[in-house]
């Protein structure tokens, strides 16, 4: 089976109007990820990553060009229809994973479902606990957000991004709250859900994060300034003895 | 309507986190629902006595007057006075109204053997007793003959037999009012007070013929004429033929007005209907301003709720709420915030009309209607008030509440 396209745009651009002064935040994006992909979006603070994201999570609208999710032409929907893309198509993990204080772990995953008007689930619950299973949590299903560790909480977001069975997982900075050793457990947890066929796309500035994906994307001012595959991808063990090892003998593993 | 209940859900759990914030929210309601049963119920109570009262006097009276208009601050007489010729008039010719007495009133200094009193002493016939339904307590009423000879009887009210006569058995003795002796030959059974306040016992009756010959000098006629129709049924018939009866003695053009007045005891009980009403309407709208309050304090801390919560909105709007789905929690929670404060607050209005019942006696009955008023307007509050922040909330623009610090 011939693998389609998750995202494909075509001259992307977003203008924002100041009063007379216009920031180009992008510039002519043309992007296609497959499905099964795994990417990093890497740039500096003001490169547009941020901004992509938006675009690509039907978060924002494109003030130029064509963008396809899933086989769907975003730029004709209006905003309920938008919000519903969002609730089939896209599972979002942010920076501060964002979920509902003093809920347990089981109704946050199932927050994404009560929106849903597709009528694809009938069995919140048990989707819900699947989900907190795959992410390594079934002992914490009815533990509450305080009681949960910042890896934990973000693997709690993880589940509630994979519970509508989304065709695409957008990924904020997801390790940017996390200590070293949680952040590889969590990139780990992707690369797992990789293999199992996820296609997720992650924006970070972590090198070493962005390191386990498989494509690299790396936006300057507003423009892709390269796109390669990762020939040298990390993994947990080898991201775990990095970090024993001193700062001065650290090295890159690119 | 799956989706819904999930909401209303979601609407009700974020009530529950927040218990205490939501109690004191609710505060405001529940005074003003409580307040808003307690005066109109108030009111209600204050109705129902003074008509319990008024038809007390029998519902079946009518009362007949020259017409009076208020001109410059006094109250002038219009028409000819209703006299004797009146009186017989009637009692020939009248049908509905088997019983008919005149009235004539005079504020009189009342003296006996241990005691004085201002008071007013009543000339009425023998039908008198039994238009009013007054009941003997001691003695007897005089006769009919009595009053055809004009004879110096009269039967007092306790009030006068407490000034006069204290702790005494007045029946036989003598009574000195204004200069004319009169006997006393009975005493009525204590009432209380009216339905406007007065002392329904402070009162001396005597024959009509005494009073007019004796002590009202040389004014004509009567103040008024009381007559008490055949039944309550009858009260329109003999309103009617009264009118036509006077009319005709009195030789009115048909199309000139009445110069005289009829007053039935239910126009008497729609008057007064009217001003405890009014009242009522009154006392409501102070109340209901409390509601208002109360629905600012709801829409305050809904405001406050949403900015808090700015976050979780951004979080629900990118996992895929419609900006309907917002508006709807928030608005839920607004609504059943105030039903709920709805609810207490009717609670308690029921129960401080019982404490006041219990600490006063004064009986109100807890009008159904105004239960349905302090509910419905408890809703119509949380709608109002909870559509402003709702609004806010749904209006968030994503990417701006997911950053919001």
């Amino acid at each position: 089976m011939p693998k389609h396209h998750v995202i494909e745009t075509t001259n992307l651009s977003r203008v924002f109007k100041n009063g007379p002064i216009e920031v180009h935040a992008l510039t002519g994006i043309n992007m296609t990820i497959k499905q099964g992909e795994f990417v990093s979006i890497m740039g500096a603070s003001g490169s547009g990553k941020s901004t992509l994201l938006h675009i690509i999570g039907c978060l924002d609208r494109a003030t130029a060009g064509e963008y396809e999710l899933d086989g769907v032409r975003v730029n004709a929907l209006n905003k309920n229809e938008l919000a519903d893309v969002r609730n089939q198509k896209i599972g979002f993990i942010f920076q501060s994973y964002n979920l509902l204080s003093r809920t347990t772990a089981l109704e946050n995953v199932a927050l994404p479902l009560i929106y849903d008007r597709s009528g694809r689930f009938s069995n919140a619950k048990e989707l819900a606990k699947k989900a907190l299973e795959q992410v390594g949590l079934a002992d914490r299903i009815y533990h509450k957000t305080n009681e949960l560790s910042g890896g934990q909480q973000q693997r709690v977001a993880i589940a509630r991004a994979l519970v509508n069975n989304p065709a695409l997982i957008l990924a904020d900075e997801p390790t940017g709250n996390l200590d070293s050793k949680a952040s590889i457990e969590i990139a780990d947890l992707f690369v797992q859900l990789n293999n199992e066929g996820k296609t997720i796309v992650m924006i970070t500035h972590e090198p070493e994060i962005a390191q386990f994906a498989k494509r690299m994307i790396y936006l300057r001012d507003g423009q892709i300034i390269s796109d390669e595959p990762i020939k040298n991808r990390s993994t947990k063990a080898f991201a775990l003895r990095e970090l024993e090892k001193p700062a001065s003998l650290k090295n890159n593993p690119v | 309507m799956k989706r819904f209940f999930k909401i209303f859900n979601v609407a009700f759990q974020s009530i529950n986190k927040n218990r205490t914030r939501s109690l004191l929210t609710m505060l405001g309601i529940i005074i003003g629902v409580a307040a808003v049963i307690m005066t109109i119920s108030a009111g209600e109570g204050a109705t129902l006595q003074v008509q319990n009262q008024i038809s007390g006097l029998g519902t079946n009276l009518l009362m007949i007057q020259t017409k009076t208009e208020h001109k410059a601050g006094i109250n002038v007489r219009m028409g000819r006075p209703i006299d004797k010729k009146d009186l017989d008039m009637l009692q020939k010719n009248a049908v509905w109204m088997p019983k008919i007495s005149p009235l004539v009133a005079i504020g009189v200094q009342a003296i006996g053997p241990n005691g004085y009193k201002s008071t007013t002493v009543y000339g009425v016939s023998y039908d008198y007793f039994y238009i009013t339904s007054r009941a003997i307590e001691l003695g007897e009423f005089f006769t009919e003959d009595d009053v055809k000879t004009a004879k110096k009887y009269c039967v007092i009210g306790e009030t006068i037999r407490e000034e006069l006569f204290p702790g005494q058995d007045p029946i036989g003795r003598q009574i000195r009012i204004d200069k004319v002796l009169f006997t006393v030959v009975g005493l009525l059974t204590q009432e209380g007070s009216g339905g406007m306040g007065q002392d329904m016992d402070d009162i001396i009756v005597a024959p009509y013929t005494t009073i007019q010959n004796r002590l009202y000098g040389q004014q004509r006629g009567y103040n008024l004429i009381m007559a008490s129709a055949l039944s309550e049924d009858h009260i329109v018939d003999a309103e009617i033929e009264a009118t036509e009866l006077l009319r005709e003695s009195h030789r009115i053009n048909p199309d000139d007005e009445d110069d005289f007045d009829i007053t039935t005891q239910i126009e008497l009980q729609e008057i007064t209907g009217n001003i405890t009403g009014i009242l009522t309407i009154l006392l409501g709208a102070v109340a209901s301003i409390s509601l208002i309050v109360g629905g600012i304090g709801i829409m305050n801390i809904m405001l406050v709720s949403v900015t808090e919560r700015t976050r979780e909105i951004g979080t629900r709007l990118a996992i895929g709420a419609r900006e309907s789905d917002i508006l709807t929690q928030f608005l839920i929670e607004a609504i059943v915030l105030s039903l709920v404060g709805g609810t207490i607050g009717v609670i308690f209005g029921f129960i401080g009309n019982q404490i006041i019942f219990k600490a006063t006696g004064f009986f109100i009955p807890t009008a159904m209607y105004s239960i349905l008023i302090g509910f419905g307007f408890s809703a119509l509050v949380g709608v109002a008030f909870g559509y402003f922040p709702a609004q806010k909330a749904a209006k968030l623009n994503p990417i701006d509440a997911l950053r919001y610090e």
